[in-house]
């Protein structure tokens, strides 16, 4: 796919792009739509309940008939809210989600974009969601959003700083920017890959990767119990369903990014298994990721806010930052 | 003049002046203070979008994360805790409207003039489009610029401890 893109921009080759660029999103919509249905069955399995099971067979069209339902419900705007940034937050929220999943590359020759600096590229975007979110707070015109807001803006600012700081281990290891430079360079054997080199880094992006995609247990911007729903109480409708929408495609770029950066990407964990296809490797990594989040959540309490920002500073900025020094020390004594 | 070619290129410079210059505009004339943070973040996007156009992908996507996510958060923090119907009050002054209408378009006069008058010289070893730009930029960072970079830091770890100290003596 990368040699379309040196290509000169002729109307062919446009639609081209445009055709790639629907049938990500039709993917990603079908992610998203199971990802909650399998979320809802193992959160049920592992409480001991059965979960939805009433609408198609084995329940399958339940995510289904519920996005049908946000769609035709009434769009409400309450009166004193700020209409145009209540309109605007929704759609800003999920453009960067989408536009993230541009770097990330599956398999050696599928990748929809070759940046040199893919990694930033996927942080500093990921970033304007989060004004996004603070927005449909803060012109939602409301106490609970509001609250929601902020603490979602604190969580995600807080937590964004370890999260960057965890993958330079990894950048300097590889030398590159490049995801697909860094998932190519991880070897054959799966103890080769930087989930085990950068055990601290791996763990560290692990924990801030929960807490940015707001999930328990770091989902304080939306506690039900305390602010009824944070920052999208006063949303309802297809403006609420692109909110949540947001939230899952988020799951799906970080589990996909995790893959990327820590465990070999499209590598076979041992040499011997390189006949079955990248694609799949890929996608069993991609899974297991998706299954823990929904493992993790299903399991842990949420913790307290003053916690959270204790072991936002206080515990994973500091052994990052170690983590960067313990890579150097390492990379300047043996490596060079 | 104006004999420009229609590339891919082209266009993206168009929407992107567009968005700049839009979101400049509309700051400056929007009366409630968060539309004025919105429209700046899209013009620091857009800026963002220029730079990209100019083959400086590391220096676009750090003004994405710095300018247009932590800058902007930053600001509509603060202005969140102002009161939400609050915009400002419209007086009408004829003669420091005119006077900054007669400097705004003297100063729109010497740019475009000394934009026109410049030449821009050829580097004397041009970098080659292909390399790495964030590896030159550290590198550079790292040795002709080591000096003014550990300035600019120490600058930094002064101002976090300056902010810290005052949250201190607001806390007690």
């Amino acid at each position: 796919m990368g040699s379309w893109l040196d290509e000169t921009l002729t109307w062919g080759n446009a639609l081209l792009f445009f055709l790639w660029g629907v049938i990500l999103l039709a993917i990603v919509l079908g992610f998203v739509t199971y990802a909650i249905f399998f979320e809802r069955k193992v959160i049920g399995w592992m409480q001991f309940r059965i979960g939805p099971n009433r609408v198609g067979p084995w329940g399958l069209l339940q995510s289904v008939a519920d996005i049908a339902k946000l769609l035709m419900k009434e769009d409400t705007i309450p009166r004193k809210a700020d209409r145009a940034l209540f309109i605007l937050a929704p759609a800003l929220a999920y453009v960067p989600a989408f536009a993230v999943l541009a770097v990330i590359p599956y398999t050696q020759k599928l990748y929809f974009a070759d940046i040199n600096v893919g990694l930033l590229y996927y942080v500093a975007l990921s970033g304007i969601s989060t004004i996004a979110i603070v927005l449909g707070g803060w012109s939602s015109n409301n106490k609970y959003a509001l609250l929601g807001g902020m603490r979602s803006a604190a969580q995600m600012i807080s937590y964004e700083v370890p999260l960057v700081i965890s993958v330079v281990g990894v950048i300097m290891m590889s030398g590159s920017l490049n995801l697909r430079t860094i998932a190519d360079q991880q070897g054959d054997w799966f103890w080769q890959w930087n989930f085990l080199p950068q055990i601290i880094g791996f763990v560290v992006f692990v924990i801030a990767a929960v807490s940015e995609l707001n999930r328990t247990p770091f989902d304080l911007p939306e506690a039900e119990s305390e602010l009824v729903a944070g920052y999208h109480v006063e949303y309802s409708g297809f403006r609420f369903a692109f909110f949540m929408l947001t939230e899952y495609v988020y799951v799906y770029a970080i589990a996909a990014l995790t893959t990327v950066l820590f465990l070999g990407g499209w590598h076979a964990p041992f040499p011997f298994l390189d006949w079955v296809p990248g694609i799949i490797w890929f996608l069993l990594k991609f899974s297991f990721i998706v299954f823990f989040l929904f493992w993790i959540r299903a399991t842990l309490p949420r913790i307290r806010i003053d916690q959270l920002m204790g072991l936002g500073w206080k515990v994973l900025l500091p052994v990052a930052i170690l983590n960067v020094f313990l890579t150097a020390v390492y990379l300047e004594l043996f490596v060079k | 003049m104006f004999n420009v070619n229609f590339t891919g290129e082209f266009v993206a410079f168009f929407i992107f002046s567009v968005l700049i210059i839009s979101g400049a505009v509309l700051m400056v004339s929007f009366t409630k203070v968060v539309h004025m943070v919105v429209s700046l973040a899209a013009v620091f996007i857009g800026i963002a979008g220029m730079f990209v156009l100019l083959q400086a992908e590391f220096l676009a996507f750090v003004q994405v994360l710095i300018y247009a996510g932590a800058v902007s958060i930053l600001m509509i923090f603060g202005i969140m805790m102002t009161k939400h119907q609050d915009a400002e009050a419209d007086r009408s002054r004829p003669l420091h409207e005119t006077l900054t209408a007669i400097g705004a378009l003297a100063l729109f006069g010497i740019l475009f003039y000394a934009i026109r008058q410049s030449e821009f010289p050829e580097p004397e070893q041009p970098l080659s489009q292909a390399t790495d730009n964030t590896m030159e930029i550290g590198k550079l960072l790292f040795t002709n610029y080591v000096v003014p970079f550990e300035l600019v830091s120490v600058l930094l770890t002064v101002a976090f401890i300056g902010a810290i100290v005052l949250a201190k003596k607001e806390a007690d």
